[in-house]
């Protein structure tokens, strides 16, 4: 178990750093995609400011309270985005143009090679604007910080990443059925846009499949709330812990199943 | 004229070719537009969320009627005006085949143009009646008046066609950029992000400070969705409606007079140095 | 060294009307069926064995291949390779295969070719002074040098085909797959690959199983083939044997100054032969007559030949392997 960790970490390394040298080649192409993403973010800030300029406060929520829990939503999808992009190409088109039979005759886990052999410097606009975010809105919040916050906070961030990737995991397993499951796993992305905006402005059914169903509420609000108010951190940390598990596992069983039912391409 | 018509039969072929493409990749498809659809529903969370804080009153000169026609009908307009020539062109000037264009017997942006419309002929079945019904059902359940204007319908149809021109050829310019951008996923973002910001998909123009709000009704961008979108909420009337269709017309030229001479120019690039 | 027992495959096949109404249908309720594409096929491999497999356009012989390297699960049936389960005992079964599939390619496209090798060597835990060794030898075979230091893309598609068989073959493999390794390939390079794929089984005993187009690759480097059609085995055994069998075609071969010889001569009636049986072809003054020995005995045509008309030149030969196969084809085996 230790051993294969171990070796899992240096393959992931190793795949890290052929990524960094093609991005010498291309850095131009790093840049455009940083900057779409930056400018995406960017355009739903703005958006939120126009509503502020009108309003004091969005159903009890300040704008700085509002721009943090935006900005936690950012930094987890960030970071699945920066290691695990790859799983959108499985969906779109490894499997269907039958790419995956490579993955299939090497001794690494398929599923662990697929996901750590991209690393995506894209995703580095969503993370600045997240981190931008969080320390513009953090002084005009009151919350005592310490070591042990801090702590929780990288552990939050960690675990709410990979209910990201354990949804992505999952989503992009059905394409060993159908070939094509890119626009599932973008159905799937859209429903955490909801979560940008906490999400007591919603009514009750969407909260429920935020919470219960696709969990995303827990990879920003819940966590978000606890550093807001300091209370109940069992619920919004603990239960974050456990979904992000729940999720992961319910994403590598289907993708274990998927894998007997790939049917590679061609004749 | 018959000319016109041999022309158009040459063409028959892709409309249906869209239509098969569409039915293949249905379920997919279906996937896709619920997930925009969703995010139309985030919209309109946060907007009702601001009506019930600001208890009730209108928002700039909408009221919470209007924001709910605006962000569906704004997302159903991107949806009908959309073209995949960017990403498209991109490929095929990444992989080279661009050169090929130059010597097949019928127009290739043509054939496009006509595949697409396959595509949007099955896509307006399945989302566009479902959708502006639904519309319209909401408009007259809150105000209790019916709002739904025929002719202000067909005004908007029509502009869609324009805003579908001025995309199309705005897209094929844009795929261009191919030659520079490598990362087409990226610069393909880029550009949805800027140009849906301009058009005001995100945000309605009228929210922005009047200086902004002024470059962008003159910019083509607003002409792709803003533009429909207010002439169907009955927001433009009489001179109005005449001057915005000019805008649109004028840039719709503009764009197919600027592929043109992009295309050019590419050509000149190609016979010089080769794929 | 590689056993096959009743191996089976099924796909699940959408059929699509034609048409809009079609179109339309299928977007609605798409129409499933169930498609047999590997049929219970046995067979078996010894070691150091070099196994050409082949067969027309879709008769199934990548889906084999998927299943022995543990790509595909088999719907029924099983294959043990080297004692091992290739869909059970996948990790370490696959340290000890080489797969080459040729339309596709396994190396790091935008790197460097040297970059690919490294990154393989701690894929398959190869040590450094085994890899030193490895990439000498390989080098050697394959003559990488000249563009190990070139991005893959840039590389031309015979360099790009040595430097994945390279690719598989790193881990010193038992066995070794190879699908199509010479498609679309001009006839020099594709010589130095087949050379490449003899030395490499006769220095290190790989067992081979090789699938083709090109029957020269087969008659090259095989001495066993196994044929199948429509998902089933319609041949296994020595490419002698199968010439023994099925090789009644003929060739013989004169010139003769009358260009009209070949409809002077009337061979289909005189011998009664259907278009299946007897091939002609005159080019100028020298003729082709390929025919079935099995039907007309050499010895007939000749004669009938020579006492019809002058000929110079004329020579008899056995049928070549590619009229066997094409034949076979296109009959089918009974």
């Amino acid at each position: 178990m230790f051993r294969e960790i171990k070796r899992a970490l240096k393959m992931h390394r190793i795949f890290i750093v052929q990524e960094l040298k093609r991005f010498t080649e291309y850095k131009g192409d790093f840049l455009t995609g940083a900057v779409g993403l930056l400018l995406a973010q960017l355009c739903n800030i703005i958006f939120i400011s126009v509503i502020f300029g009108q309003i004091p406060e969005l159903m009890g929520w300040k704008y700085n309270e509002v721009m943090f829990i935006y900005g936690f939503s950012l930094i987890p999808k960030a970071l699945d985005h920066l290691f695990f992009d790859n799983l959108w190409s499985v969906g779109y088109f490894i499997v269907r143009k039958g790419d995956f039979d490579k993955y299939l005759t090497r001794p690494i886990n398929p599923l662990f090679h697929v996901m750590a052999e991209k690393f995506q410097v894209d995703a580095f606009g969503e993370m600045v604007i997240g981190i931008i975010l969080l320390s513009c809105s953090l002084p005009s919040i009151e919350v005592e910080w310490g070591v042990g916050k801090v702590l929780l906070v990288i552990v939050a961030i960690i675990f709410a990443s990979f209910i990201y990737t354990g949804i992505k995991i999952g989503t992009a397993a059905i394409a060993f059925w159908t070939k094509r499951s890119g626009n599932i796993t973008f159905m799937f992305y859209m429903v955490n846009d909801f979560v940008k905006y906490p999400i007591d402005i919603y009514n009750n059914v969407v909260r429920s499949v935020l919470t219960y169903i696709i969990p995303f509420a827990f990879t920003s609000y819940f966590p978000a709330l606890y550093f807001l108010t300091g209370e109940n951190p069992l619920f919004n940390i603990g239960m974050t812990i456990v979904v992000a598990l729940i999720v992961m596992t319910i994403g590598v069983l289907i993708w274990n199943r998927g894998i007997k039912a790939y049917e590679s391409a061609g004749s | 004229m018959s000319d016109l018509r041999r022309k158009l039969k040459i063409y028959t072929p892709f409309i249906n070719a869209g239509m098969q493409e569409m039915s293949s990749y249905r379920a997919n498809w279906l996937f896709y537009i619920l997930g925009d659809v969703l995010a139309c529903f985030v919209s309109f969370f946060v907007w009702e969320a601001v009506f019930i804080s600001n208890g009730g009153e209108s928002f700039m000169g909408f009221d919470k009627s209007d924001m709910v026609v605006y962000i569906f009908m704004s997302f159903l307009t991107g949806q009908v005006i959309s073209s995949g020539g960017t990403y498209n062109i991109g490929e095929e000037v990444k992989d080279g085949s661009i050169a090929m264009r130059m010597i097949k017997p019928i127009s290739y942006n043509a054939t496009f143009l006509f595949q697409e419309i396959g595509n949007k002929l099955m896509e307006i079945g399945v989302i566009f009646i479902p959708l502006v019904a639904g519309v319209e059902i909401y408009r007259f359940a809150v105000t209790g008046v019916l709002k739904f204007d025929i002719l202000k319908f067909l005004f908007y149809l029509v502009c869609c066609v324009f805003a579908y021109a001025i995309n199309f050829f705005f897209n094929i310019c844009y795929g261009f950029t191919a030659f520079v951008f490598k990362n087409l996923w990226g610069s393909n973002m880029l550009k949805n992000t800027v140009v849906s910001f301009l058009s005001g998909a995100i945000i309605p123009l009228a929210f922005l400070p009047d200086v902004l709000k002024n470059v962008l009704i003159c910019l083509p961008f607003s002409s792709l969705t803003y533009t429909p979108v207010m002439i169907y909420m009955g927001m433009y009337t009489g001179y109005e409606l005449l001057f915005f269709a000019g805008v649109q017309i004028f840039w719709a030229i503009v764009f197919w007079l600027l592929s043109k001479v992009i295309w050019k120019c590419v050509i000149n690039r190609l016979s010089i140095q080769g794929g | 060294m590689i056993y096959v027992e009743n191996l089976r495959k099924e796909f699940k096949k959408t059929i699509k009307e034609p048409g809009l109404k079609g179109s339309l249908k299928s977007f609605i309720k798409p129409k499933k069926e169930i498609v047999a594409a590997v049929k219970d096929i046995s067979f078996d491999v010894n070691e150091g064995e070099i196994l050409g497999f082949i067969g027309p356009n879709g008769a199934g012989k990548s889906t084999v291949i998927k299943m022995l390297t543990g790509i595909l699960s088999p719907t029924s049936g099983k294959c043990t390779i080297n004692g091992k389960d290739p869909q059970k005992d996948r990790k370490t079964y696959v340290k000890e295969i080489g797969v080459v599939f040729g339309q596709r390619t396994q190396l790091w496209w935008d790197l460097p070719l040297t970059e690919t090798y490294t990154v393989l060597k701690e894929i398959y835990e190869v040590d450094d002074s085994r890899f030193k060794k490895r990439m000498s030898f390989l080098n050697e075979v394959l003559e990488l040098d000249s563009f190990i230091n070139s991005p893959v893309r840039t590389l031309s598609l015979g360099q790009r085909m040595r430097a994945d068989i390279a690719a598989s073959l790193l881990h010193s493999p038992k066995v070794l797959f190879l699908d199509e390794p010479t498609i679309g390939l001009d006839v020099v390079v594709k010589d130095n690959i087949r050379k490449a794929i003899a030395k490499i089984n006769e220095e290190e005993h790989t067992t081979v199983v090789l699938t083709t187009h090109d029957l020269e690759d087969i008659e090259l480097l095989s001495k066993r083939i196994v044929m199948i059609d429509k998902g089933s085995k319609v041949f296994d055994g020595k490419i002698t044997d199968l010439k023994e069998k099925y090789g009644q075609m003929r060739e013989l071969a004169f010139v003769s100054p009358d260009e009209n010889a070949l409809n002077a001569l009337g061979y289909a009636e005189k011998f009664g032969l259907s278009d299946d049986d007897l091939i002609q072809e005159q080019d100028g003054t020298s003729c082709k007559i390929r025919f079935n020995n099995a039907i007309v005995p050499v010895s007939d045509m000749l004669s009938y030949t020579l006492s019809k008309i002058n000929v110079k030149d004329i020579n008899v030969k056995d049928a070549d392997i590619e009229e066997i196969i094409r034949r076979l084809y296109k009959e089918g085996v009974e």
